[in-house]
């Protein structure tokens, strides 16, 4: 009788919990996020967006170059384990082609999302269409030169360069003075003159692209026609090469972008070509006290660098509760209110108006060069075989940088490269 | 004679009955992804394609074999093979040589051993890409306190497939080391004694005694480590992604970068097969001189 009893309160709990609609609360949005500091960020933000929505957000954070092919194998599979997704720039022409993404426009059509305020140049970087918008941007990270403000006021190198080249030891304007500073901090100033990202593939094409724009070259010309193979590619790649034989650190072929920022934090580096938002990191005397106070952001010498940033994305392959939660928190971390709170504690941002809102600009002025950077950036092409590509750029100019193919060789790799990808 | 034929068929349906369900594990657990992997690598499956059909036969292959960066990859692979598997041997032998006269430490001995063997190679590779970092990392360190040059270990191409292959052969030594010790632990004490008697020599010994009789232990081990070496993929992925240039790009990376960046799962799976080829062309090899050595 007992028996009974317990099995038929047993059955009426299963049917209540059976019957009951599924809430948001049961949703937890799970993504896979590049460990970098904006994403620390957002992760300490999560229990407002979980106690505001009820929804449970978990990132699973890990270094940029294993995530492609962490979320391709998610992305490919009948169910994808992340429901929300961090989609790099340089997979924007890739994902959309491959049919793993939703369209975001419904979402924003149902709830009446505001696109307005998104830089223009932030949404097209991402490949909206006039039809769809698969990517919402996330976070910009067009690149520039941050560089070593005390060395370049040091009277005595001061001095040494005068000497030694009959011109002002001041901050570059062209890439070629950059290159020139970079060489002289090596052998006179005790510090690598550069911390270069030389390691092939993702590293080393993203740095090099800036000497590419820096220069004036291009990667496509128009009607999309290859262009990377020209004099002014030619400069570019010399003076990448001279950059890392004679100015950059012991090792830079191997270096990445943690190695990089390690190298300049501990002081043993006079500049780093590298992500606008690295600054704050890098001037923040808990972080890096040898160079905290000594740091400065500018433009690439030559006026363009590489122009890049991440989107948000929902994947096709999970269920429409799924998708609505991802959406849900989509709207609520790129809203005004919480770009603002983020971009206090070094959001690099993709709204206009968190780079114009007082508080910001208060707190970091160098979000005005920030927004020129941002504004001056081109980008690295962007088609289905855009990592690919990275790879075989990166290959090329990594060869050329170990002298195992002169630049000439690699250059025209590269561009061939480019051409029979495009034609894939 | 009808009895025992009945009997024997009898046997042989039961000794199936027993195996069959290892065989079916077997054949799901092998079968299924080689033949598959054999489909993908003679279709037009790609990423952004995701299609089996049109079969293309060989074109994937053809296409594979037109390529300079899968014959370097080749000779990289063959190269970093012998390296470190000749490496491993050496080394390990003379640990084991040396273990094999300590008596009652041993057990502390081989547990140090086992720890490179436990660990991940990608761990492995994470702590000696810090350990090697050029400008922070303390093995330059020490070298120039020891007035020795700082070297470039991971962004030489020159040097950068060798200090893979020495960091390879740190991990690896521990289990030739471990098979070895077995190896001459189980060879008999008679013809050393008589060896002793009639006066031979340490080396003498080692040389016409220890490495004939454990010559199938050392091929084994070496057979085993060589399989392994070809489908080395942590190292190079961690440590240098193939680079600088090409100098670490061995046959399993560019199996991968076909695969996952080129987007082409159909010229990845051919690289693999043909990677699969070359490790089943070399345990018949070796097992067939194995046996010539046996008999003769």
């Amino acid at each position: 009788m007992m028996l009974k009893r317990i099995l038929l309160a047993a059955a009426g709990v299963g049917a209540l919990m059976a019957s009951a609609p599924a809430y948001a609360d049961d949703i937890v949005l799970r993504a896979l996020m590049e460990d970098v500091p904006e994403t620390q960020i957002i992760e300490a933000m999560l229990p407002d967006f979980e106690k505001e929505t009820g929804i449970k957000v978990e990132f699973e954070k890990i270094g940029y170059p294993d995530m492609h092919d962490k979320l391709v194998s998610q992305l490919v599979s009948p169910q994808s384990y992340y429901n929300l997704l961090e989609v790099d720039f340089l997979w924007a022409g890739e994902f959309p082609a491959a049919g793993w993404l939703a369209d975001l426009k419904p979402f924003v059509e149902k709830s009446n999302y505001d696109l307005a305020p998104f830089i223009p140049s932030t949404l097209d970087l991402l490949g909206r269409t006039q039809d769809s918008l698969q990517i919402l941007p996330m976070y910009n990270y067009s690149m520039g030169l941050i560089y070593r403000k005390d060395l370049l006021a040091d009277p005595k190198l001061q001095e040494a360069f005068k000497k030694a080249t009959g011109k002002e030891l001041a901050p570059p304007k062209t890439l070629a003075d950059y290159v020139e500073i970079s060489k002289f901090m090596k052998a006179n100033a005790g510090v690598a003159g550069a911390a270069m990202q030389g390691q092939r593939g993702d590293p080393n094409s993203m740095e090099f692209s800036n000497y590419l724009f820096a220069s004036g070259g291009a990667y496509l010309g128009d009607g999309k026609k290859v262009v990377l193979d020209s004099p002014e590619g030619k400069v570019a790649l010399d003076l990448y090469v001279d950059n890392i034989k004679n100015g950059a650190q012991q090792g830079a072929l191997s270096a990445n972008l943690d190695d990089t920022l390690r190298l300049m934090c501990s002081g043993k580096a006079f500049s780093m070509v590298t992500y606008w938002w690295m600054l704050p990191q890098i001037d923040n005397a808990e972080k890096c006290p040898d160079v905290a106070g000594k740091v400065a952001l500018t433009t690439m010498p030559g006026g363009h660098g590489e122009s890049g940033g991440w989107g948000w994305g929902i994947p096709k392959n999970v269920s429409p509760e799924e998708q609505e939660a991802a959406w849900k928190f989509i709207q609520w971390v790129q809203s005004k209110d919480v770009s603002v709170a983020r971009a206090l504690q070094g959001h690099a941002p993709v709204r206009s108006d968190v780079y114009t809102d007082a508080k910001v600009l208060e707190k970091y002025p160098y979000y005005k060069e920030a927004e020129e950077i941002v504004a001056t950036g081109k980008s690295f092409p962007i088609f289905a075989y855009s990592a690919q590509y990275e790879d075989v750029l990166g290959t090329h100019v990594s060869q050329a940088g170990g002298g195992e193919a002169s630049t000439d060789e690699a250059l025209k790799g590269a561009a061939k490269g480019l051409e029979e990808l495009l034609a894939k | 004679m009808t009895g025992w034929m009945n009997w024997a068929h009898r046997e042989a349906r039961t000794g199936w009955g027993f195996a069959s369900p290892g065989l079916i594990l077997l054949a799901v657990v092998m079968g299924f992804p080689l033949v598959y992997a054999c489909v993908l690598s003679i279709s037009s499956y790609t990423l952004l394609k995701p299609a089996i059909l049109p079969i293309v036969g060989a074109d994937n292959f053809a296409t594979m074999m037109a390529s300079e960066r899968f014959w370097n990859a080749t000779w990289l692979t063959v190269k970093y093979s012998v390296i470190t598997v000749t490496g491993e041997f050496i080394i390990g032998l003379g640990i084991a040589l040396m273990l094999n006269r300590v008596v009652r430490t041993k057990p502390i001995y081989f547990a140090i051993l086992t720890i490179p063997m436990a660990m991940s190679p990608v761990s492995v590779a994470l702590i000696w890409r810090m350990l090697l970092q050029p400008n922070l990392g303390i093995v330059n360190h020490l070298m120039e306190s020891l007035g020795l040059p700082r070297l470039d270990w991971l962004g030489s191409p020159n040097l950068a497939l060798w200090t893979m292959a020495g960091i390879d052969i740190w991990q690896q030594m521990s289990f030739v080391v471990l098979i070895l010790a077995a190896g001459l632990a189980s060879l008999p004490r008679e013809p050393y004694e008589a060896a002793e008697v009639d006066g031979a020599l340490g080396w003498q010994q080692f040389w016409f005694i220890t490495l004939p009789m454990l010559r199938p232990v050392a091929a084994i081990t070496v057979i085993i480590q060589l399989i392994n070496e070809f489908r080395t993929y942590d190292l190079p992925y961690v440590l240098t992604k193939g680079g600088p240039g090409t100098a670490t790009e061995v046959l399993s990376f560019f199996a991968y970068r076909q695969a996952f960046l080129g987007l082409s799962i159909n010229e990845g799976a051919a690289a693999a097969f043909v990677l699969l080829v070359i490790v089943l062309a070399m345990t018949v090899i070796f097992f067939a001189l194995l046996e010539r050595q046996s008999k003769a």
